[in-house]
């Protein structure tokens, strides 16, 4: 006979551990327990069995794992809390006491522990370090733009920031930002590192309400946790970059605001630090404040051979089946010199989608093209000069444009270190937030801040048209969402941009001589067709009219005058369409009609694929309910635990369609609301003319 | 002699003085160089021991410090008149055979005075006058005069009083401590000289560390220097931790949708009314912690005011909500459901209704076909039997019965034509004129008419032809309970009723053809629901509440016990090759029993969403059907095989709804397939019947 078993001595009895159990065996106060368990990561469980774990009872309770709080006992940081304990006492006794030199060197020999060890132990690889790495920027970012109160020190904020700008500047550097996302809560950001992609939330930038609801002690232990965790991570990606850690700080730019630009970044690397040197020379008259490795030159480089490399590939894909390619012999001579370009390239880390492509068989090919579009994606704001006018957030704008690649200045008002001033004739974007512009440059284009978030969400340049100040925004998207089927997708309004308008002085012979390939993969790649390229052509024309016909810098007062420019862009669009009318021959009746035609077809696409799935819905066809029968009789044979899970999903799936069913109802009223007022516009058009 | 040794005393007595006188002079004049000194600085005196320092070759080889002795300053002069003896308060005859008295300071012997003999001390008694003031001193063995102040305290103690004369024991108190309790205490008690000497402890400390820094253990004016506060803390070679179970990562924060966005689509912003919704929830209950809203510009977003508690509620969650890893079932729900075949491959089944026959008043209880499938009979709560025409739903014959009809019963039998009525606690043969053909009718007739016999249970009576049209016979039961039910054997001879509030008499055996009628069961364990004759076998099936038994008439023995797991079974039926059974329940299950396999459900399938009043299988075709208080008939496909190797299949084919309409919680009474065709009829509390083909 074997030994007999006792209840309660073995399995998840044994397993899990109550709170004050723990804070018994740790001989710990609730306060010194929370901190360790924070610091060293040790959360309570929920046993798969309550009723097991906890002697029979169901009542609530908090449980540990019993091995977690073993490990605590060995934690030589519980030693250092047991010793600040008695410092505390002994520094009190002198301060009461008046012994005010013994407080002197009690304080003197204070017991500091560190957290270093902890840190490798919850993450004992890098990769698992960036893994954890969303909640700590979160932190950390929100932190550095608290107020310092009494609880809050201000050493503690100012490290907070000093963490964060080094990270951005990594972030910069390394060009491994993917995607942003304006929120009403902050701004998102999605970069990714070493194919782990971390999120962080920055809140605008306003002074925070500090709430007296919250436990300030948790967060601050957490922060604790966080800042030191984050420094080794800087100063594992500064070190894997060959740059000098910690970075230093130009105070004197610190003091004046200058934000990214108060942290000087070094190249460890003799002769990395040598090149730099010259290109710092070279800058210097640029005003180009971000100091250019060779990596990146390199990349510049590579990236002025790009559009073109761009349309062969694109080519080469589309006709490979059908067509075999006249001269075999330059193809072989591209596809050769793709090869070593291949090969110079750094190794680029495989982005999500990237993954999915290597999880398929794939060619040479694929994996060129996915890193030259990655690369291509990382600079994409290269040729882009951009100038922030003084309303627009430059904590976030000049983070992302120059992590794409972008120069940027701005206004002096928020912030010393703008590279240039606005004058400046190289500026190819002017960012403004507001609806009115005096003195408007020519040479360059006015947008708003969201298109910068939006080209970077599409991976391309998108259109400034519906981007201009004063204009009524297309929605901003988040770029989180993976649609899945059966979910709501809404409309995107969004086109490719070819960039046409933008080309700086300085770049435009080579574009020149891009746009016509650009023309060409617009066509291939816009399958919209006819309309599209129309549009195309009514933008060039319109910006063209925007050229020619304005007087330069007209000083625009009227609020009004907004309204109108919509207005004309209209018109203008309008009187576009009648002339090709005319142009064609058809009488103004049958022009009419078509339009009407078209904007309904067009603009209300969605609204008419909708409408036969909604009368679908109201008259089921004998087949459907066939199937429902058949489904109904199937659910007969289920066994109850299927039948209950069945029901459960049917109750989710249910959920899921009502919600999707509200968005389409609410897109239709408005799609309504909108081809109501839009005969009433056409018609205002009219009227003017 | 004497005075030889008297001298030779007070010689040794002034040699011994004088040395004393010596000391006395050295330690006055070192008295007085110490005081000097120290009165000059202190400082001198240490240079001075300094310069006294001698070094000489130690032991080890190396040159050792030798410090002068220490003089100790002696400032009494008490000490200084002759050698102590140093032995305390001893009995001093411990001495008496040794020549020394005891020990000086130095531990040199003090030699024993000479002793004057008892002359000598009588002589100096009587010259000396003051020889009374002596006292003899033991330590030192010598005569001691007292001195005047000894005299006089000697005086006063044997006058009793104190000795000393300034002592005033009636002097005022002082009173160190207030005896009066106050808020501030005072205390009046001289400072104590531990105040004003130099602390023992506090010298031991400092020469613990004087010897630490002599040790170069404390360094002093030493400042550290910081050590970098970042370092290389991973390198590529790390090893990742090993998977473990109870490893719960915390999940990453939900990402953000559309409706975050500060300028969304105009779909996802709220409505009024949502918003007014999501205004009175619960925070805890509602999905999101924000409403969608759209500004016009990203100048126009203002700071959200609960970006801290959010932040804050994350932390509370990393550290302070338990986690447990959950298995999410990634699966289409359309995978559970398990494949059956197309109900269109299994035809013919019944589908759509055809006929409805309508003419009772009453909900109808129970129905019978005839053997030959061309007539119905159904007997109805409004007290009347009706005989249709199956195919036309004309109504051909009624009977009007005095009670309530609760079961009719063709006999199987294709030869004769009649039926059983059960009616309260009579059962009443009728054989229905004009429908048979004259020669079965009287076939019927011969067959009926042989005894009338009285027994005991049972009475068989020969009615008269005005008690209705074709009566054949009256079996009127002893027993006033209700008979509920009348099941016939297949040949038609036999047929037994089952009253189940009756007792041992609930089940009763009639033969038609002799008049005759068994009691099978002494006593019944439990209510009987419902019996049935095994079409094949001379088996009996009886089903109780819960449990359907299955005896062997000709052996007279229970051959298995069916233990159906239901509550209360409602009803019965045996598929036409005897080896499966249904039953159904009121607690809404329908069980298929297979014989060969166990005495356990094959299959217990709920699918009804109210009791199940009757089963039926088809005679013929491999169908069966189910019908219930929620007044839908459910046909299912039932294939029994002849391999003994393959199960059973049950396929659901149909669901019959919209039929009957349901009355007072009563749906569809009773269902029955044609024996035929492949057509149901039912019939439900509406007062109706429907054929459904």
């Amino acid at each position: 006979m074997g030994k007999i078993k006792l209840k309660g001595k073995a399995g998840a009895a044994t397993n899990y551990i109550k709170r004050n159990q723990a804070l018994k065996k740790l001989q710990l106060s609730l306060a010194d327990f929370r901190r360790i368990c924070i610091l060293k990561g040790i959360y309570p469980r929920e046993p798969k069995n309550k009723k097991k774990a906890n002697k029979g009872s169901t009542a609530p309770t908090t449980l540990y794992y019993t091995k977690d709080i073993q490990y605590l006992a060995h934690e030589p940081v519980l030693k250092k809390f047991r010793e600040h304990k008695s410092f505390v006492k002994k520094l009190n006794r002198a301060l009461g006491k008046q012994q005010l030199s013994i407080a002197k060197s009690l304080e003197k020999n204070k017991p500091v522990y560190t957290l270093d060890h902890i840190i490798k132990e919850r993450y004992p690889t890098f990769t698992d370090a960036l893994r954890d790495l969303d909640d700590a920027l979160c932190m950390l970012f929100l932190f550095a733009t608290l107020p310092s109160t009494d609880k809050i020190k201000s050493e503690t904020v100012a490290n907070c920031q000093r963490l964060s700008l080094e990270f951005l500047h990594y972030v910069i550097r390394s060009h491994s930002l993917r995607k942003v996302f304006l929120s009403i809560k902050g701004i998102y950001y999605q970069i990714e590192i070493k194919g782990q992609t971390i999120t962080w939330l920055v809140p605008y930038q306003f002074s925070q309400q500090v709430p007296d609801d919250v436990d300030f002690r948790v967060m601050l232990t957490f922060l604790e946790f966080y800042q030191t965790f984050v420094g080794f991570v800087n100063f594992k990606l500064y070190t894997d970059m060959n740059l000098v850690y910690p970075p230093k700080l130009d105070i004197s730019k610190d003091d004046g605001a200058a934000g990214l630009n108060a942290i000087i970044i070094e190249v460890t690397n003799f002769s990395l630090a040598t090149s730099q040197v010259n290109a710092d020379k070279q800058l210097e008259g640029g005003a180009l404040s971000l100091e250019k490795s060779s990596q990146t030159i390199n990349s510049e480089e590579r990236l002025k051979t790009l559009p073109k490399k761009l349309a062969e590939i694109k080519n080469k894909d589309e006709h490979a089946a059908s067509e075999i390619t006249p001269d075999s012999v330059d193809n072989a001579e591209t596809e050769e010199a793709l090869m070593d370009d291949f090969m110079d390239q750094t190794p680029v880390p495989p982005t999500s989608q990237e993954q999915d492509v290597l999880m398929q068989t794939f060619t040479y090919r694929d994996i060129h093209s996915a890193s030259v579009a990655l690369s291509e994606f990382e600079n994409l704001f290269s040729k882009c000069i951009f100038y922030l006018s003084r309303e627009v957030p430059r904590y976030s704008l000049e983070f992302i444009i120059r992590a794409f690649g972008g120069q940027v200045g701005w206004d002096a008002t928020l912030g010393v270190g703008s590279p240039f001033t606005e004058s400046d004739e190289r500026i190819t974007h002017h960012i403004i937030d507001r609806p009115i512009i005096k003195n408007q440059f020519l040479a360059r284009v006015y947008v708003q801040p969201q298109w910068v978030y939006d080209c970077i969400n599409a991976r391309k340049l998108l259109k400034t048209k519906q981007y201009r100040p004063g204009h009524e925004l297309p929605p901003h998207m988040s770029p989180f969402v993976e649609h899945k089927e059966g979910d709501y997708e809404p409309e995107m309004e969004n086109d490719f941009e070819g960039m046409v308008e933008e080309t700086s002085a300085r770049s435009k012979e080579q574009h020149n001589q891009a746009e016509n390939d650009d023309k060409d993969n617009d066509a291939d790649v816009n399958e919209d067709g006819s309309d599209d390229d129309e549009d195309d052509d009514d933008d060039d024309i319109d910006s063209d009219d925007s050229v020619n016909e304005e007087e330069p810098a007209v000083p625009v007062l009227d609020h009004d005058s907004d309204y109108v420019e919509n207005e004309t862009d209209n018109e203008d669009m309008v009187y576009q369409m009648e002339l090709e009318a005319e142009a064609a021959g058809t009488p103004f009746a049958k022009y009419k009609e078509n339009k009407a035609k078209q904007i309904s077809d067009g603009k209300f696409n969605n609204s008419s694929s909708s409408k036969p799935r909604a009368e679908s819905g109201k008259k089921r066809t004998s087949k459907e309910i066939e199937e429902q029968e058949i489904k109904e009789l199937a659910k007969i044979m289920m066994t109850k635990k299927q039948k209950r899970l069945y029901s459960k999903m049917q109750y989710g799936k249910k959920k899921q369609e009502e919600k999707v069913l509200n968005l389409k109802r609410k897109r239709e009223e408005i799609n309504q609301q909108k081809k109501n007022a839009v005969p009433i516009s056409v018609k205002d058009g009219k009227k003017r003319k | 002699m004497k005075r030889q040794r008297d001298k030779e005393e007070t010689s040794s007595d002034e040699i011994i003085s004088d040395n004393i006188d010596v000391d006395t002079e050295d330690i006055s004049d070192e008295d007085i160089e110490g005081t000097i000194s120290s009165a000059m600085s202190d400082c001198e005196t240490f240079d001075q021991k300094e310069a006294q320092v001698q070094y000489e070759i130690g032991a080890n080889g190396y040159p050792r410090q030798i410090w002068p002795e220490i003089d100790p300053i002696y400032e009494s002069d008490t000490s200084t008149e002759e050698p102590v003896n140093t032995v305390g308060n001893i009995p001093m005859e411990w001495y008496d055979d040794y020549p020394h008295i005891g020990y000086d300071i130095n531990g040199k012997k003090i030699m024993k005075p000479a002793t004057s003999d008892e002359l000598d001390k009588f002589l100096n008694n009587m010259e000396d006058p003051d020889s009374w003031l002596c006292v003899k001193d033991v330590l030192s063995q010598q005569n001691v005069k007292l001195s005047e102040e000894e005299l006089e305290i000697i005086r006063r103690i044997q006058m009793g009083a104190f000795p000393d004369p300034n002592y005033d024991p009636y002097e005022p108190t002082i009173e160190w401590f207030t005896s009066k309790p106050e808020v501030m205490p005072l205390n009046a008690t001289p400072e104590p000289k531990r105040r004003f000497v130099p602390s023992k402890w506090e010298a031991k400390r400092i020469m613990k560390i004087v010897r630490a820094i002599r040790q170069g253990r404390i360094v002093l004016g030493k400042t550290q220097t910081p050590k970098p506060r970042y370092y290389s803390l991973w390198t590529d070679n790390d090893k990742p931790r090993e998977e473990h179970i109870m490893q719960i990562p915390a999940p990453k924060i939900k990402l953000p949708e559309h409706d975050e966005s500060y300028n969304p689509p105009a779909e996802y912003l709220p409505t009024d009314k949502e918003k007014e919704e999501w205004e009175k929830m619960d925070p805890e209950d509602r999905e999101k912690n924000y409403l969608p809203q759209k500004y016009p510009c990203l100048r126009a977003v203002p700071a959200y005011g609960r970006f801290i508690q959010d932040r804050f509620n994350r932390c509370l969650d990393l550290y302070l909500a338990p986690r447990m890893r959950r298995n999410k079932l990634n699966i289409d729900p359309e995978s559970l459901l398990p494949k059956l075949p197309n109900p269109k491959d299994l035809q013919p089944f019944p589908t759509s209704i055809t006929l409805s026959y309508d003419a009772h008043k009453g909900r109808v209880r129970e129905f019978s076909i005839d053997p030959s499938g061309i007539w119905l009979l159904s007997g109805s709560d409004d007290k009347t039997i009706r005989m249709w025409e199956i195919t036309t739903g004309r109504c051909v014959k009624t009977w009007d019965m005095d009670e309530i009809v609760h079961s009719v019963a063709w006999c199987p039998n294709k030869d004769i034509c009649a039926f059983a009525v059960a009616i309260s606690n009579k059962v009443i043969i009728i054989s229905p004129p004009a429908v048979c053909d004259d020669e079965t009718t009287n076939l019927t007739a011969q067959y009926v008419a042989s005894g009338f016999n009285t027994e005991k249970n049972v009475e068989w009576i020969k009615p008269s032809t005005e008690q209705g049209d074709g009566f054949l016979v009256i079996v009127q039961h002893a027993h006033n309970k209700v008979i509920k039910q009348i099941t016939w054997h297949r040949k038609g001879d036999y047929f037994a009723t089952v009253a189940p509030d009756a007792g041992n008499q609930g089940i009763l055996i009639h033969q038609l053809s002799r008049h005759q009628t068994q009691q099978p069961f002494r006593r019944t364990k439990g209510m009987v629901q419902r019996v049935m004759f095994h079409p094949i076998k001379p088996l009996f099936f009886v089903a109780t509440q819960t449990f359907v038994r299955i005896y062997n008439l000709v052996k007279q023995e229970l051959v298995k016990t069916l233990q159906s797991g239901v509550k209360w079974i409602s009803s019965l039926d045996i598929h036409s090759m005897g080896d499966n059974i249904i039953i159904g329940s009121y607690d809404k299950r329908l069980c298929w029993f297979d014989l060969d396999l166990s005495s356990r459900p094959y299959k217990a399938l709920r699918f009804h969403s109210k009791a199940i009043r009757s089963v039926a299988f088809h005679k013929r075709l491999p169908l069966f059907a189910s019908c219930s208080d929620d007044g839908t008939i459910q046909i299912f496909h039932g294939m029994v095989y002849n391999d003994l190797l393959q199960n059973p299949l049950i396929v659901p084919v149909k669901i019959l709804k919209a039929g009957h309409e349901v009355v007072n919680n009563l749906g569809v009474l009773h269902c029955e397939f044609h024996p035929t065709q492949p057509w149901i009829i039912s019939s439900g509390a509406d007062h109706s019947l429907k054929l459904w083909t």
